[in-house]
């Protein structure tokens, strides 16, 4: 399994394009180092050949290669109105820093 | 779900970099710089000390918002949007944090300071001490907590969002509590006091901090953020932080040349307080039947500190030369080994936790894709 999307992300990623990139970011700790997150967002990323294109139904979403095979799953999530991208299943990696 | 990823969990010699891995040699380093220049070249921290305006040291100020910015301006609030995925992770975090940790820290260091240590340690000194390990219980991990995750293989998502969470609620909730303790313990520090330094250390590099986010990322794109902005930024809070303790120690110099004992001292009430916080956390979370990917990323923020936060609020409430600030740099002395400690209790303790499911909203229906 490369990666799933619940159908209500798709669903959300279809209304906002149908393009979600799924990728690491680094996030930097007060006493030094640090940890890589992953995160999913809406949108095209800055360079998608450095990217692992997946085609769903509707939907294109580019991988961070190092992430795919990782059974990863992207959902929804929010209220009142707002709503972002959140990966299941994914644990902080180390800084490549 | 349960992925390849959470089937073993990195040996903390492999999770840490050199700095962070030698956290504890290094402010070691930094008092023994600050000291001696203060014994050889006291004019040089003296000079530094008259740079002020509105009775606010503009190089400790500027010091200080180098070691917090970074940490501010790499929050990311929409992370909050996912309050309602592991309800009971936060409802023990945040209550851990700041309806026990602050009260448990002031507990414990009144005890040990001015009871149990009252014979070694002067009355106004233990006094001070015990500001400093009030300001160290308000103020839980903000960044490192991403590096503990990672080394008990915490749920990533999940972490965003209590960090998020706990930094929101430290806005409003830090002043309120540090005052009130500080009452309790007798020592009056008057309120514009607290609230300039919760403006100066709080509010502007948060507000700072989000404004910059908003503002690159809408300009140059999240991955140029992430990956060349605060990449530049992000390690000037060590260097922040360590520069700090050359200057803040050039003034401690005759506290510890006179009495190094304090140290050790004010060291066992915070290592106390670390494992209690921890145990806590992480045995309501076992109680709760929480998955090990939230109880121990969970644990750990409230087991480690903000410490750049509560070094700056000793320095701005009660000084450079205080017992405060000196209690607070003990709290950056020994954070690494201890946080190192209860990693690996963690990590063996994984098989007493349920692996993490499915997430809460078991409806979702999925679609799969392969690249």
């Amino acid at each position: 399994m490369a990666i799933e999307v619940t159908d209500r992300a798709r669903e959300w990623l279809q209304q906002l394009g149908g393009v979600a990139t799924v990728r690491l970011s680094p996030r930097h700790g007060c006493c030094g180092g640090g940890a890589d997150i992953v995160v999913a967002e809406a949108r095209a990323p800055d360079e998608p050949a450095r990217y692992t294109p997946v085609q769903l139904p509707g939907l294109t979403l580019y991988i961070d290669p190092t992430l795919v095979d990782q059974g990863l799953r992207v959902d929804v999530e929010g209220f009142l109105g707002l709503r972002h991208l959140f990966v299941d299943g994914a644990s902080p990696t180390r800084s490549k820093e | 779900m349960t992925t390849h990823q959470e089937s073993q969990s990195p040996s903390t010699s492999e999770g840490m970099g050199l700095f962070e891995r030698f956290l504890s040699l290094w402010v070691a380093l930094a008092i023994v710089a600050g000291v001696l220049l203060g014994q050889f070249a006291p004019a040089i921290p003296e000079t530094l000390s008259r740079y002020e305006y509105a009775q606010v040291s503009i190089p400790v100020a500027v010091l200080i918002w180098a070691m917090i910015f970074p940490m501010m301006a790499q929050i990311d609030f929409t992370a909050i949007l996912g309050v309602r995925r592991q309800p009971k992770g936060l409802v023990i975090t945040t209550t851990v944090n700041w309806l026990i940790k602050p009260f448990t820290m002031f507990a414990i260091a009144w005890f040990f300071l001015t009871v149990v240590f009252a014979p070694l340690i002067p009355a106004e000194r233990a006094s001070q001490y015990l500001a400093g390990a009030i300001l160290l219980g308000a103020a839980p991990c903000t960044a490192m907590v991403f590096v503990w995750s990672y080394l008990t293989r915490g749920d990533a998502a999940y972490t965003l969002v209590q960090v998020a969470v706990n930094d929101l609620i430290m806005l409003f909730a830090f002043a309120p509590i540090v005052v009130f303790l500080l009452g309790v313990s007798n020592i009056q520090v008057p309120w514009d006091t607290v609230a300039l330094s919760v403006v100066l250390y709080i509010v502007i590099p948060l507000a700072a901090g989000y404004l910059t986010r908003r503002t690159l990322i809408a300009r140059r794109g999240i991955e140029w953020y992430d990956n060349v902005f605060m990449k530049k930024v992000g390690p000037i809070t060590p260097i922040g932080l360590i520069i700090t303790l050359v200057l803040l120690f050039a003034f401690q110099g005759e506290v510890i040349l006179e009495a190094p004992l304090h140290i050790v001292l004010i060291a066992i009430p915070l290592i106390i307080q670390t494992f209690l916080i921890f145990f806590i956390a992480y045995g309501w979370a076992k109680a709760w039947k929480v998955p090990h990917n939230v109880a121990a990323p969970g644990a750990m923020i409230g087991a480690s500190n903000f410490f750049e936060l509560a070094v700056a609020a000793a320095i701005a409430l009660f000084g450079l030369q205080s017992g405060a600030a000196l209690a607070t740099v003990v709290g950056v002395l020994v954070e690494v080994p201890l946080m190192l400690a209860l990693v690996r209790i963690a990590n063996k303790t994984r098989h007493h936790f349920p692996e993490a499911g499915a997430p809460a909203d078991d409806a979702a229906t999925t679609s799969e894709a392969r690249g």
